[in-house]
């Protein structure tokens, strides 16, 4: 467990736009995995490290993620000392009104400036795995790092953002590059980074007074040449999300196995937001494989090798192939969907067809009639 | 601060007739329905009706009750003024005494009620499954002016003889009370809440308590002695769905309702949703091969055979080749490859071995046979329990380990305590 350290969520990244999908929420308030959003992940993965103490910065459309997230009460984080922050746009008399760049940094260090613990974890949201910190942590102290990054393999199939590490044998980073077109190694950041809090209160004054607004992790690996910065390769399963497609492509991944068992079953469980829905029904003439489904569901067609979130009404004759529908949307009598991605709130009238493709799905926006 | 409701709960019954299922758990803490336990209904049905209050009186097994309930969280029952009390009996000055019995247990927490200063107590049993609104019930209470008001349900007139029958003029007022008559002349049945003015109550109690020929029961003393004095006793008339699970048969029954007849007690309502304290797990998994029919699943299920018409608590794990027919599994039950299942109720964190039969047609010379408390050809496992594999247990059987099974072989190869939640 790690005692004595705080952590930082970057909760969006201006990098990554999901269409239709991130236009109502922060990208790290997407719905992921049938029940959660994918800032469970992060809050989950640093709750279950013994971290008590969580910045999470967003610089825009975070509704959605203050509602899910609230005082902090699913993740233990709703303390008298330590918690939750949650760290808007810092916007004041002077600045407010003014065109630009908003200031996403200032909030930021002023909460990690006067904060105890000696270390901190900043975390990407783009980024899902189910990790334990504290073998960051270990690394960190036999390299006598200043700096450490979580890596994976990912690195020749990733579409951008990617950032390629070039390292030599011993871990240390020599080279850092952002989207290059002929990678030098297959080690992809995964966004994850083990610190002392005070250096990166410093380096982070040090980018505020070069005029940077944004937080961009990447900032603090590219110190490698004044700083000793490793990288920590983490062997589990990691799923990106960059794109629509990869949001897609990640799910389809997540309902088989390893990467189910991986990712949902450890024990270290996903908290999320608690949401009372009654028990999924399943109708005497449903067919249902191979799907992960949700409480709340009431079935009555054909679900085949596809994720239903919370409350999701499947009528009779309908028939439902790699799909993904997010919560409280209402698949009507002989609808015929193959490829779709629903978010919330949506009704697919009867007898509607819908075809995507596997490498390219057709999405169907919040609250949509179709 | 002043309340003008509260409530108290009256959990602290065993419940043995539900047989090994109430052994290590009060009844009100038993699971049901996949996602609930029996509390939940009564809890939840006190925040939608507004009253944020509730004192839960336990005594039987308190350690699962005392831990679901907890702070009263998933009810919205985290108050700083008010919330969820889990009233215990204590010691005091003058020794220390068990709840001896319903008008007693709210006796002793006189005090407790006291401090809100209520202008109305209801009193509420942990172990119904209904849905009920408690403020119109208050609404009815204060335009008729009673002092007390009982909630009534009308049951089949060939059934009436087994409840404590409220018998009332036109306009609701109760002229007379029977427990179990022999030959009822209403068909209105007591359902256990009753809605008092606290002055009146109070000292009703106190005066019951004095009297050393009194039960200290609701039903059997209090209510007579209000009716006596010449207190207005109103009926409130109740007709959704209400069942007290208070057997096997009925708490099978009840489970399977939810399947068979789901707009009676309607858990989709979400102008009414019933609230459960539930731990956080992925949603369910239904393999490929695998059917599910006709049932009722929640989070952190994983099916890889066949359940028809079943009822599922969370995290239960049904292997390939392995079929569960009109069951009710509690939460962590394993069933592995090729077992069979027809027609059982297995308790919590049960792993039923491979190619095990359990239930179908009765079979009177096997040891765990319990016709005192299994009907129907329902068959009751134990929580905590590891059976054999190829184990064989007929219809009508109840297997825990109390059971001596001299001349058979025992199903029970392993045994772990039954989980508080």
């Amino acid at each position: 467990m790690l005692r004595n350290c705080c952590g930082l969520i970057v909760a969006d990244d201006r990098r990554i736009q999901l269409g239709e999908l991130s236009r109502p929420r922060a990208l790290s308030a997407m719905p992921f995995g049938g029940r959660y959003r994918i800032i469970d992940f992060a809050l989950s993965n640093m709750v279950n490290s013994g971290i008590r103490t969580i910045g999470v910065s967003t610089y825009n459309k975070y509704q959605s993620l203050m509602d899910h997230i609230g005082t902090g009460s699913d993740w233990d984080l709703d303390r008298k000392t330590q918690g939750l922050y949650l760290l808007p746009p810092f916007i004041n008399s002077e600045s407010y009104g003014m065109t630009g760049p908003t200031d996403d940094l200032s909030g930021v260090i002023n909460l990690f400036r006067d904060l105890k613990q000696k270390y901190i974890v900043i975390l990407s949201s783009n980024v899902l795995m189910n990790a334990d910190f504290t073998e960051l942590d270990t690394f960190h102290h036999d390299r006598n790092a200043d700096i450490t990054v979580m890596y994976n393999r990912d690195g020749a199939k990733g579409g951008p953002p990617n950032t390629i590490l070039d390292m030599t044998r011993l871990g240390r980073i020599k080279g850092v590059y952002e989207n290059p077109l002929n990678p030098v190694s297959n080690r992809s950041s995964m966004g994850v980074v083990f610190m002392e809090r005070e250096l990166f209160v410093q380096i982070l004054g040090d980018a505020i007074s070069r005029g940077e607004s944004n937080i961009d992790i990447d900032y603090l690996l590219k110190q490698y040449d004044r700083l000793r910065v490793y990288g920590f390769e983490f062997k589990g399963t990691v799923l990106r999300i960059n794109s629509t497609q990869d949001y897609f492509k990640e799910t389809m991944r997540v309902l088989s196995e390893p990467e189910r068992s991986d990712i949902f079953w450890p024990e270290r469980p996903v908290f999320t937001k608690v949401k009372d829905e009654a028990p999924a029904i399943y109708s005497d003439s449903c067919v249902v494989e191979d799907s992960l489904i949700s409480d709340g569901c009431l079935i009555q067609g054909a679900v085949h090798h596809s994720m239903l979130f919370r409350g999701v009404t499947v009528s009779g004759q309908a028939r439902l192939t790699n799909c993904v529908v997010f919560q409280d949307s209402h698949i009507s009598e002989g609808c015929e969907l193959e490829n779709v991605i629903i978010d919330k709130d949506c009704i697919i009238r009867p007898g509607i067809k819908l075809i995507g493709q596997a490498a390219y799905p057709v999405v169907i926006g919040k609250g949509s009639v179709v | 601060m002043k309340k003008e409701l509260l409530a108290m709960i009256l959990a602290g019954g065993q419940g043995s007739r539900l047989g090994c299922l109430t052994r290590e758990v009060a009844k009100p803490a038993v699971p049901f329905g996949s996602r609930y336990r029996i509390i939940d209904f009564t809890l939840s049905n006190c925040t939608n009706s507004g009253i944020d209050t509730v004192g839960v009186l336990t005594q039987y097994q308190p350690l699962a009750l005392n831990t679901y309930v907890g702070n009263g969280h998933p009810w919205d029952l985290d108050r700083s003024n008010g919330g969820a009390f889990i009233l215990p009996p204590y010691q005091h000055m003058a020794g220390s005494d068990w709840y001896t019995n319903t008008a007693n247990a709210i006796y002793q927490n006189i005090r407790f009620i006291d401090n809100f200063n209520p202008s109305y107590v209801l009193v509420l049993s942990g172990d119904h499954v209904y849905k009920m609104r408690y403020s119109s019930m208050l609404e009815e209470h204060l335009s008729s002016g009673a002092d007390t008001t009982i909630a009534v349900y009308e049951v089949p007139w060939d059934e009436a003889s087994r409840f404590g029958i409220m018998n009332a003029d036109e306009d609701g007022r109760i002229v007379e009370f029977e427990e179990k008559p022999a030959k009822p002349k209403s068909n209105l049945a007591s359902m256990g809440i009753y809605l008092f003015n606290w002055p009146l109550l109070r000292r009703a109690l106190i005066e019951d308590e004095a009297d050393e020929t009194s039960d200290h029961d609701f039903g059997k003393n209090i209510i007579p002695k209000l009716l006596g004095e010449g207190h207005k006793l109103m009926t409130y008339r109740f007709s959704g769905y209400w069942k007290d699970v208070g057997t096997i048969r009925s708490l099978w029954e009840s489970n399977m309702d939810i399947l068979d007849r789901p707009d009676d007690i309607d858990l989709r309502d979400k102008s009414w949703r019933i609230y459960s304290r539930n731990p956080v797990k992925p949603a369910h998994y239904i393999a490929p091969g695998a059917r599910v029919r006709g049932s009722a699943l929640t989070d952190g299920c994983q099916i890889f055979g066949d359940v028809e018409h079943s009822v599922l608590s969370h995290s239960v794990i049904v292997e390939k080749g392995a079929t569960v027919r009109d069951s009710v599994l509690m939460p962590g039950v394993i069933v592995r490859e090729g077992a069979r299942l027809e027609k059982v109720i297995v308790g919590m964190g049960t792993v039923i071995g491979r190619d095990a039969v359990i239930g179908g047609r009765s079979d009177t010379s096997n040891p765990y046979h319990e016709s005192r408390l299994c009907a129907d050809n329902i068959t009751l496992i134990d929580g905590g329990l590891t059976l054999r594999d190829g184990s064989v247990v007929p219809g009508n059987a109840m297997v825990h380990n109390d059971v001596d099974v001299k001349g058979a072989e025992s199903v029970i190869v392993d045994t772990e305590p039954v989980p508080a939640l």
